[in-house]
Parts: C-alpha cells; sequence; structure tokens
C-alpha cells in the first residue's frame, strides 16, 4: 500500500528534523486573558493590539477550495479505505450512513438495500431539474434470540439545523410511519486560515470526503455525546442592555460607542448586536460601538454586552459621526440597564430571538424551515459551540470566534454542519424480523458552477457500510431507479447502466463507496 | 549517560548497553510503538526488538543521532507489527486512520514519474519539509513520524485540536503537490 510506503519512507526524514521535532518547546499564546469562571468553561480571549473589528458578515468558509483528483473509474478492489478513491468536491454533501442501535452488543443481524432515485424533480417554472437523489435506505433487522427485544434505531445523516427541513429522513417501520426523537452531534468540521498559510483558525473548514466523518464517528465518542446530557452554563453574567436609540437625522452612520478598562485577567467580554469594537491590549482599554438604528426604540435585535467575572464600571457613552468612532457628535443617546442573568439564559434570550425574528430574512429560511428546528437542539448546539470552539473553549478557541461576538455563535450553531440522528423505538420478537425504512431527498456533493473546475455540472454521492454501525450486517445492497437521465462518470458500485445492471451486492469489506454522475444533456 | 558512550558500550559487546538504553530512551522509543499499535504488549515487544536490533547492528554501526536512529528502528518494527495484527484483525485502528490521512500525500500517477528509491524520496521529503514554518514541520511529523494523536501534539504544541487538524491539512495536501511536482511515484 502507498501510504504504507509513504510512512516508511517517512522514517528516513533527516535526523536534525527528526529531533527538532522530538521536542518542541510548548507555545505560550501570546495574550491570555481570561481566567476560567466556571466548571466547564475556560475563557480565554485573545486580542490584537489596538484592534478593531467591524462586522462584514463574516469569513465564509467552503470546505475544500480545489478539484480533487481521481482515480479513475470501474470497479475498486483494495478494500483500503482512501479518501482519493472519488473526487473531492467544492461543497461536500457527507456519506449516507448506516443505521446503528443504541444499544450495545445486540447481536442482531441485519441486511440492507440502499437506492438513489434519480426521478428529475422540477424547478419552480416547472421545467425538469436533475439535481440531487431521493434516498432509500432500507433495513432488514432479525431477532435471532429467543426473546423480545426493544432497540433504539439510531439513524444518522449529515446535514445542519439551517436545512434541516430537506434533510431529515422518513421513517416507516414495517411499513407503519413512525416518529422518534432527533439527537444532534456537534459541528462536524474544523477551521483553517484566511488564504494567508498562517495557521490561522478565521474560516470555517467543512468535512470534504468521507474520511473526515471516519475521523469523526469512528471511536463512537461523537455519537454518545450527541446523545449526552447538554451542558451547563450557568455562570452568573452582568448583561448590559442598550435601548431607546437617538441620534442626529443627518448623519447616515451615526454611531453609538461605550469605552471602559477592564482587567483582562479578570473580566471576560461578550457581545451581541455590535458592529464594531476597538481594544488595547496593554492597558485593558475597550470600546464596543454599533450604528444607531434611528428612530427605533428598541432594534429587532438586542443590543447587549455580556461581563462574565468582575463587572465593569466607569463606562463612557459617546457619539461618533460614523462606525470609523473618530469624530464625536452630539446628539447621540441611548438607555443602559444593568441585568444580572446567568450565561444560559442570555443565549435562551438570543436563541429564541434568533429563531423569532433573525432567521427568516437573513438565510432565507422559511417558516416551515425555521419550524424544522428543534429549539433544545439548537440551543444546546449554541452552549456546545462556545464550548468545543468558541469564547469558552480557552486554548481551543478558534481565531473566528475569539473576539467574543455571540452573533456569530448563534448564527453558526445554525448553518453549521454536523452529524444528526434520527431515533426509532422497534420491538422486534423472538425469532421475529422488521422492516425499517429511511427516505430522505439527498443534495450532492458538487463543483461551485463558477470555479472553472472540470467536475462542474458532476453530482456525487458517498456511501459508507460499516462506518459508526453496531449492526452486524449479513449482505447490503445498493440500487438505482428512475436512472434514465443520468451518466455515470465515476464509481465502484459496479452498475452498469448499458447493461441494465442497476442493482448490486456490496462487498462490506469495502468501507466506502462512491457514484459520481451527470445529467444527459 | 552521553550517546556516546552508550553506544562505545555496545561497541565493547558490554550487556549494559542495553540497560542504559532503556534507561535513556525506553519510555520514547514506547510511545512511538505505543501510538502505532495501541496495545501495551506488542508496543513491549516491539521495544524489546528494537534492542535486540541495535545490539546485532552496532557494531558496525556508530549512528550520528542515537535518539532517532532508534526511533527508526521502533517505527518500522511497530509498522511490522501493526500489520501482522491487522491480518490476525486484532489490531487498533488507529494506525488505519494515519494511513488514511498519508494516502492524501501520496501523489497520483501521471505516467512520467521516477521511480526512486525510499531513501532519495526521503530527502526530497526532508526539503519539502525545511520549506515550512517550523510549527507546521513539527505538526507533521510529530503525527507521521511519532504517529502522536491530534490532541497530544496540541497540547506540546499549546494550540487547539483545530489549529493541529486544519494544519496537518493544508502540508498533506502542500506535500503531494511537491511530490507530485517532483515527478514522485510510490
Amino acid at each position: 500500500m502507498k501510504a504504507e510506503r509513504l510512512f516508511r519512507v517517512l522514517g528516513l526524514v533527516d535526523e536534525d528534523l527528526i529531533e527538532e521535532a522530538a521536542s518542541p518547546a510548548v507555545r505560550q499564546r501570546k495574550f491570555p486573558l481570561w481566567k476560567v469562571l466556571t466548571a466547564a468553561a475556560c475563557l480565554t480571549l485573545v486580542c490584537g493590539f489596538s484592534l478593531t473589528w467591524l462586522v462584514t458578515g463574516g469569513f465564509q468558509g467552503m470546505g475544500s477550495s480545489a478539484p480533487g483528483e481521481t482515480s479513475g473509474s470501474g470497479i475498486v478492489t483494495d478494500n483500503e479505505p482512501s479518501s482519493e478513491e472519488g473526487t473531492t468536491f467544492m461543497s461536500y454533501a457527507g456519506p449516507v450512513f448506516p443505521l446503528t442501535l443504541a444499544e450495545e452488543n445486540s447481536g442482531l443481524p441485519a441486511k440492507r438495500t440502499t437506492t438513489w432515485d434519480f426521478a428529475p424533480g422540477t424547478y419552480q417554472d416547472g421545467t425538469p431539474r436533475q439535481w440531487g437523489a431521493a434516498v432509500t435506505d432500507r433495513y432488514t433487522v432479525v431477532n435471532i434470540t429467543e426473546s423480545d427485544q426493544t432497540v433504539t434505531a439510531l439513524y444518522p445523516f449529515a446535514g445542519s439545523f439551517r436545512n434541516l427541513a430537506s434533510q431529515r429522513p422518513t421513517v416507516t417501520v414495517d411499513g407503519e410511519e413512525a416518529e422518534g426523537p432527533l439527537y444532534a452531534g456537534a459541528y462536524a468540521g474544523g477551521f483553517r486560515d484566511a488564504g494567508v498559510d498562517d495557521g490561522s483558525t478565521w474560516n470555517l473548514q467543512y468535512p470534504d470526503s468521507w474520511m473526515d466523518y471516519k475521523a469523526l464517528l469512528d471511536d463512537g465518542s461523537y455519537l454518545n455525546e450527541a446523545l449526552g446530557d447538554g451542558l451547563v452554563l450557568d455562570t452568573p453574567v452582568a448583561v448590559y442592555e442598550f435601548t431607546d436609540f437617538t441620534a442626529p437625522a443627518n448623519y447616515d452612520a451615526a454611531t453609538q460607542a461605550i469605552a471602559f478598562t477592564i482587567d483582562q485577567e479578570k473580566t471576560t467580554v461578550l457581545t451581541y448586536g455590535f458592529n464594531g469594537a476597538s481594544w488595547d491590549e496593554d492597558t485593558g482599554w475597550r470600546q464596543y460601538s454599533y450604528f444607531v438604528p434611528n428612530g427605533i426604540r428598541r432594534d429587532k435585535d438586542p443590543k447587549l454586552l455580556v461581563v462574565l467575572g468582575d463587572d465593569i464600571k466607569d463606562y463612557a457613552l459617546d457619539g461618533y459621526e460614523n462606525g470609523g468612532c473618530e469624530k464625536e457628535i452630539d446628539g447621540v443617546s441611548c438607555t443602559v440597564t444593568r441585568l444580572q442573568m446567568t450565561l444560559d439564559q442570555v443565549l435562551d434570550l438570543l436563541c429564541r430571538n434568533y429563531l423569532e425574528t433573525y432567521a427568516d430574512w437573513q438565510y432565507g429560511m422559511d417558516t416551515d424551515e425555521v419550524a424544522a428546528v428543534p429549539d433544545a437542539l439548537f440551543r444546546r448546539a449554541v452552549n456546545e459551540l462556545m464550548v468545543q470552539y468558541g469564547p469558552l473553549a480557552g486554548d481551543n478557541t478558534a481565531d473566528r470566534y475569539d473576539s467574543g461576538r455571540l452573533d456569530d455563535i448563534v448564527s453558526e450553531a445554525m448553518s453549521m454542519d454536523r452529524v444528526l440522528y434520527l431515533a426509532v423505538s422497534v420491538n422486534i420478537p423472538a425469532g421475529g424480523q422488521v422492516d425499517i425504512t429511511f427516505t430522505m431527498w439527498k443534495e450532492p456533493s458538487f463543483d461551485f458552477g463558477c470555479s472553472g473546475s472540470e467536475n462542474v455540472g458532476l453530482q456525487g454521492y458517498d456511501f459508507v457500510t460499516q462506518l459508526g454501525s453496531n449492526l452486524d450486517f449479513t449482505g447490503q445492497r445498493a440500487a438505482l431507479a428512475n436512472a434514465d437521465n443520468i451518466q455515470i462518470q465515476r464509481q465502484n458500485f459496479g452498475f452498469d447502466l448499458e447493461k441494465g445492471v442497476t442493482e448490486v451486492t456490496l462487498n462490506p469489506e469495502i468501507a466506502h463507496y462512491y457514484l459520481e454522475i451527470r445529467p444527459n444533456e | 549517560m552521553e550517546d556516546s558512550d552508550i553506544i562505545e558500550l555496545y561497541w565493547q559487546r558490554d550487556q549494559s548497553a542495553i540497560a542504559e538504553t532503556s534507561e535513556k530512551y525506553g519510555g520514547f522509543l514506547w510511545n512511538i510503538a505505543w501510538n502505532v499499535l495501541r496495545s501495551h504488549g506488542d508496543a513491549e515487544e516491539c521495544v524489546n526488538d528494537t534492542y535486540l536490533r541495535t545490539w546485532n547492528a552496532i557494531p558496525p554501526a556508530r549512528p550520528s543521532a542515537f535518539r532517532a536512529w532508534l526511533g527508526r528502528i521502533t517505527r518500522n518494527l511497530s509498522l511490522d507489527r501493526w500489520k501482522q495484527s491487522r491480518a490476525e484483525k486484532r489490531g487498533g485502528d488507529g494506525m488505519e486512520v494515519l494511513l488514511g490521512e498519508l494516502d492524501q500525500c501520496v501523489p497520483a500517477p501521471h505516467g512520467t514519474e521516477q521511480a526512486l528509491e525510499d531513501r532519495e524520496i526521503a530527502g526530497l521529503i526532508s526539503a519539502f519539509l525545511r520549506t515550512l514554518p517550523q510549527e507546521l514541520r513539527i505538526m507533521f511529523l510529530r503525527r507521521y513520524w511519532y504517529g502522536e494523536d491530534l490532541a497530544d501534539i496540541a497540547v506540546k504544541l499549546g494550540c487547539g485540536q483545530g489549529k493541529v487538524k486544519s494544519s496537518l491539512f493544508r502540508t498533506r495536501k502542500a506535500l503531494r503537490a511537491y511530490l507530485e511536482k517532483e515527478g514522485v511515484s510510490l
């Protein structure tokens, strides 16, 4: 195997490089400003010298930016898992995962048949659209024990709260519709730099191959955390709410700023609804500002400063001509109300506000899409992000969240890729079997149309046979339906549309299958 | 004891050489084996085999960088042991993950590659690593030479796991592009 040879070859790199890596000096973060304030969370904020940020909508990560390589077509007989079996797309939709059970060592064998139905859909104007596939993932689970068994079937699928309305599978048990709770895992991706190779973590980096999901799900901890209790963030916080906005009408971008000085070792400041910030890490001086929503008593979004640790004091409120906060003007004012809350209560408020009044226009979510988001799961995901990569993550805080903007945390918890689990309770009589069928629409992986990539127009569909599943699969089959309007470009399933081979038996030793198609002209 | 003194003990066929090696580098070698094998017993055996190989190799060898030299032996023995374990379906999957990641560094074939010897390829990779910022170079080698977990690397380098993961991803892509540019075939 080539990777093995590469591993051996790496063993021969120069000895001084090996020695250099043997005992690396631990790098200290340059500006550790926050101390541990709760048992669950360590707050760290790293500031640049007199930095100023202005809200620009943030960086938008979109996974790998380069078209990947392919290994050609045909049936793959090598069962070594490899991310290079298929194309690495710019937008990766994630694989179809196998069913698993909440119960360990159930000893229940199962057969699986997965069908991709390529019946074309339509655009809004009614013209045909060959995009995505309706996936039916059917399992026959057999109870070979001598006692009836009740198990919780967990069906994983890649998605986000933002797109849950279109991604959530439906489930039938022996032909009858069934329902069960949904569980959500944490953010499935990582972070990357903003185009400068400096090791920073400004951009989201979504999973871009099945191997990323393999790394995520292989040891079972991701699922366990998804099924576990959510994090409690009951840290007491002082909340400064800004209302009653006024500003002279002759300024287009009149700005309200609040300035104060803190002991950076003892105080953490998070913001929501603010547009700019400046700070000096030498003196602890901070200034946060927002554009005055002229003539509005209370903005649809709250404007909050959330203070953890020692409270702020002796703050100054000043009005400025614009967001640059350089030329002061008269007539800018607001009412600042101090509230005592817990961090959980603040996040409850922000999430509720986001779902009720904000999501509908910022991300173009319609009422049904918003309704499909389970409030409690979304709320839980916000806490998770706060602690995993956000301002409570200590040294793991991504640069992206270093500034403490809760706006980013809340909105991105909504849109981040994650693995969700649809649960359904199933009774299987002794010696009997049950059919569990999941149906969902699966968006393909693809390259962006404007990218100029040779893979524009190619649709990728990934499938994994065993990843994350504790079922004992005695057989797996894959099938295509309504494939008249597609051409298979690359695959390792073994379909042959010309010869009418639209159903194949899968090798359970092959961890990953891929199918890449193009719609017929 | 200085490395040169330990090596001298081997040259004198003094069996205390092994005890001295074990005392100074036993933990270092065990960690390498453990990172690959994830089995206490197998790791222990690989380390012991390392001492045996060293005893047989010195003399005539007189390694200049003794620690790296020992580590190489352990690393190769561990890979062999891992392959054997996998064939017997009793091996952990940590190495599978490592190799899966390294797959992303394997250059795509173009038909004009050179069939280079391992040492020549290693020389090219060394040159590539020297072009990287030190932090990225160390991350890469700690992961793929020492086989360390992302979490352990993050702790050692005082940064977050996410940064380690994303940095490794970039380095793998860059190494693959570099090997392709150099026309290397694996």
